[in-house]
């Protein structure tokens, strides 16, 4: 009699604990998930306030409209369905419904209206702004129901409202919560819908969140997320391997120090494109430079000029000695191996051949060299462009330039970048992947029109641009970046192609699993980084 | 007294002046804070209004003579990138400072101090050579990789200490460690010689002739005596520490006015650099005209010749 009682609270334990190992039901948050990262941006939590920089320590706390699966293809968030109608002029969104901030409120159109509004005011230092003015009229057809009108087709609008991307901050904010609370009140206390919410903003040191537990979405498997602002790389480190942090951003310079210590890395790949720009290529513009030899009014020359300075530089051995070894060497800028417009043609890098450069030089009548300036300037987050510069400049004094470094500061430079007073200087860029196709960025940063030029202008590159840009289908476009634009890149080889970049985290013990999205700069999904099982 | 008193509160506060000027020129001079708040592709227009919201498109002279008369009045202004008041990140970071420069100040001369009396008790001894090269290391040892080292070896390899970040009392010993061994040593030095110099006077002497034991002699006698230039440097040192600990705080991810400030340059945010070394050139200032008030009430020749 005892024994069978005993068999029988054997099988109703086996049976209870059966039904909690389930795959369906998510086990409760559980500890903290503690994150070193360099910088925290301009710490701002408004929509017209942030830039973009705070990418990775605001996403936890809000949602966008899409974002994009494992195969990078946009897929509902916020939104549950969209239609994209009259050739990419008018975008319609259906909201779900049921989703709610996290004072209670649910979301609606109004929200959304509300948002897009606030990026695209005037002063906002929003990295989207411009392209938000665009919008003609955002029309609320019901409380989950909005429409964006614009007058010229924008076909792209979903890649500007997804998550996934480096500059995807069109995060949603509550409108009644800044209304009430006013901007310094939602400053102090932000609200959004995300999976986790806000705790704490101790400003340059910490943020803290905690999971939703009744997310409709996700619920995280950590209870907490603590984001720690640690400048120093070696101290992230430290970190790390002592247990104060779970998860770092680190450069992929360290990468060998890593492995050699035994840290498990998390790498984003081909985040980001390495080219270094030949400053003076605006012939249109009042400080356009003749005497500049890669942007001389004789085309034939300036190409063999350019040509040479590409063949001048070992890619290879700068994605291997100073990159770390994290990437891959590119011919064509601002193109990755992964991309469906690529092509072997294009992915080729330009060979490393000195001789052949000297060559070309001579031709080009500068048989012993010309004088350039080298920019070492570092930007946020990648720390590693002075020396990608450095060792160009070492490269191109063997084929006989007599190059003088110049270290200087971002902010200074900046400024030089909108003045276009940089003709005759060279610098190392990495453009960040902020949309998924190359002609989103030139859009900003190599059109005639742009506010700054970090590539070339050309009415060459303009047309592909504007064609791209009201082109409704995604396989045409695809089509023209490959055999069009692609080609056309390559052969006017306007920069020195570098290669694309990956992007990497140093991970601890006690996390398990981590699902990326392909093509996102920045660490995210927190909400699905799982517990290590111990 | 009271003309001497007048005279260096005048000269603290024109130094102060020449400090907000210099500031302010450098300040406008490293770049423009605009292109650092904007993305690349922002307009013009957007440039403009920003421009202007800032006050930035007044002529230099306007905005100087408008940030003078606010200072006067108190108001350091708006921080360019958070615009939240320029009073509430001092605020908010000054407690950390503080507390980093205290603890880094009491292990100075907890260590500096006592070594310093037994190095000049035991001159040439064993006691004296190892405080001395105690202190040449403190003194030549770069902060950043004595920080770093400090690191590895009690946060990575023992594993007792945090690594990085402000926390609890723990949190606190390796950074002030790091920041106090340079000035222990230094407080070393200074106490050692002066203790030498006290040690071979007269009162010394007789204080022993007339039976004394010798601790008291060396510390009541002695210490006390050797102490005056001591604590005037410490004075002036802990000041120091309130905006010399930027590497400090950098390494160690302490979140405190130092690091403020640099992050403050690195993004252009004039309000708050101007208001952080304006504060720590009054904290410094301050110290120096108290420690100056201090030896002219000891030593009245100074008052003299000063007035």
């Amino acid at each position: 009699m005892k024994r069978r009682r005993w068999i029988t609270v054997a099988m109703v334990t086996a049976l209870l604990g059966g039904f909690a190992a389930l795959p369906g039901e998510a086990a409760r948050p559980e500890g903290t998930l503690t994150v070193a990262v360099a910088t925290f941006g301009n710490e701002r939590w408004l929509p017209h306030l942030y830039v973009g920089a705070e990418d990775v320590v605001l996403k936890p706390l809000w949602e966008n409209l899409l974002s994009r699966n494992a195969k990078g293809d946009l897929i509902p968030m916020l939104a549950e369905r969209w239609q994209v109608t009259d050739g990419g002029r008018t975008w319609t969104f259906h909201l779900r419904k049921g989703v709610r901030f996290h004072n209670g409120t649910e979301l609606t159109a109004e929200d959304v209206k509300f948002t897009f509004a606030s990026i695209a005011r005037d002063g906002s230092a929003n990295s989207m702004a411009p392209e938000f003015r665009t919008i003609k009229s955002m029309e609320v057809e019901g409380p989950y129901t909005i429409s964006l009108r614009f007058d010229k087709p924008f076909v792209t609008l979903g890649n500007r409202v997804t998550q996934g991307l480096f500059a995807s901050v069109a995060y949603i904010h509550s409108r009644k919560h800044i209304e009430t609370a006013g901007e310094q009140g939602a400053e102090r206390q932000p609200l959004g819908t995300g999976p986790w919410k806000f705790v704490e903003h101790v400003r340059g040191d910490r943020i803290v969140y905690e999971a939703v537990e009744t997310h409709w979405r996700a619920v995280p498997h950590f209870k907490r997320l603590v984001f720690l602002k640690v400048p120093e790389p070696a101290t992230r480190m430290a970190m790390l391997r002592a247990g104060g942090a779970d998860v770092i951003e680190i450069g992929g310079e360290y990468l060998d120090e890593l492995k050699k210590v035994g840290i498990r890395t998390l790498v984003m790949p081909n985040v980001a494109a390495v080219w270094v720009i030949l400053g003076g290529q605006w012939p249109t513009k009042p400080s356009y430079d003749p005497k500049v030899p890669w942007a001389q009014p004789d085309a034939e020359r300036a190409k063999k000029v350019r040509l040479a300075l590409n063949l001048a530089v070992d890619k290879k051995a700068i994605f291997e000695r100073v990159l770390g070894g994290v990437g891959t060497p590119v011919g064509t800028v601002n193109y990755y191996p992964t991309d469906p417009w690529i092509s072997a043609a294009l992915l080729k890098p330009v060979p490393y051949d000195p001789p052949k450069a000297k060559a070309l030089l001579a031709e080009a009548g500068y048989p012993n060299g010309f004088e350039v300036t080298m920019n070492l300037t570092a930007w946020p987050g990648r720390g590693y462009l002075p020396d990608v510069g450095e060792a160009v400049a070492t490269y191109w004094e063997r084929v006989g330039l007599k190059v003088k470094r110049r270290p200087v500061d971002r902010a200074v430079f900046s400024a030089d970048f909108r003045a276009r007073s940089y003709a005759g200087v060279a610098l190392a860029y990495a453009g960040p992947i902020i949309a998924p196709e190359p002609w989103e960025l030139f859009a900003r940063i190599a059109q005639t029109k742009s506010a700054v030029h970090l590539l070339v202008e050309h009415p060459k590159l303009d047309a592909f641009i504007d064609r791209l840009a009201t082109e409704p289908s995604a396989a045409e476009r695809t089509r023209i970046m490959r055999e069009e634009m692609g080609p056309w890149l390559y052969d006017y080889m306007p920069a020195v192609s570098i290669g694309a970049t990956h992007s990497i985290a140093g991970v601890g013990p006690k996390v398990g699993e981590w699902p990326l999205i392909p093509g996102h700069m920045g660490i995210h999904n927190w909400e699905y980084v799982t517990r290590a099982a111990r | 007294m009271w003309r001497y008193l007048l005279g260096r509160v005048l000269q603290t506060v024109l130094s102060l002046l020449v400090v907000v000027s210099i500031v302010f020129v450098l300040t406008r001079l490293s770049g423009n804070p605009i292109y650092l708040l904007l993305d690349v592709n922002a307009t013009e227009r957007d440039q403009e209004i920003l421009t202007r919201h800032l006050g930035l498109d007044k002529p230099l002279p306007v905005q100087y003579g408008i940030y003078v008369m606010n200072v006067a009045r108190g108001d350091f202004g708006t921080s360019i990138i958070t615009r939240r008041p320029v009073t509430e990140h001092i605020w908010e970071r000054l407690p950390a400072t503080v507390e980093l420069g205290f603890v880094a100040m009491l292990l100075s001369v907890l260590i500096g101090i006592p070594l310093g009396v037994y190095s000049a008790v035991r001159r040439g001894g064993i006691m004296d050579k190892g405080a001395r090269i105690f202190a040449v290391l403190g003194q030549s040892m770069p902060t950043f990789w004595l920080g770093l080292m400090l690191i590895l070896f009690f946060g990575v390899v023992l594993g007792v200490l945090p690594a990085g970040g402000r926390g609890g009392p723990l949190h606190l010993i390796l950074p002030a460690f790091t920041l106090g061994y340079f000035t222990s040593a230094a407080i070393l030095r200074l106490t050692r010689s002066a203790m030498l110099e006290v040690l071979a006077s007269d009162y010394i002497k007789f204080a022993r002739l007339k039976g004394l034991h010798e601790q008291v002699v060396l510390w009541k006698h002695g210490l006390r005596n050797a102490l005056l230039p001591v604590v005037t440097f410490a004075v002036l040192l802990f000041v120091q520490f309130l905006g010399g600990a930027v590497v400090t705080e950098t390494v160690f991810a302490w979140p405190g006015l130092g690091r403020l400030i640099l992050e403050s340059i690195t993004t252009r945010d004039y309000p708050i650099v101007q208001a952080g070394v304006l504060v720590l050139s009054t904290l410094y200032l301050t110290g120096n005209l108290l420690v100056d008030l201090l030896y002219s009430y000891l030593n009245p020749r100074i008052r003299h010749a000063g007035g």
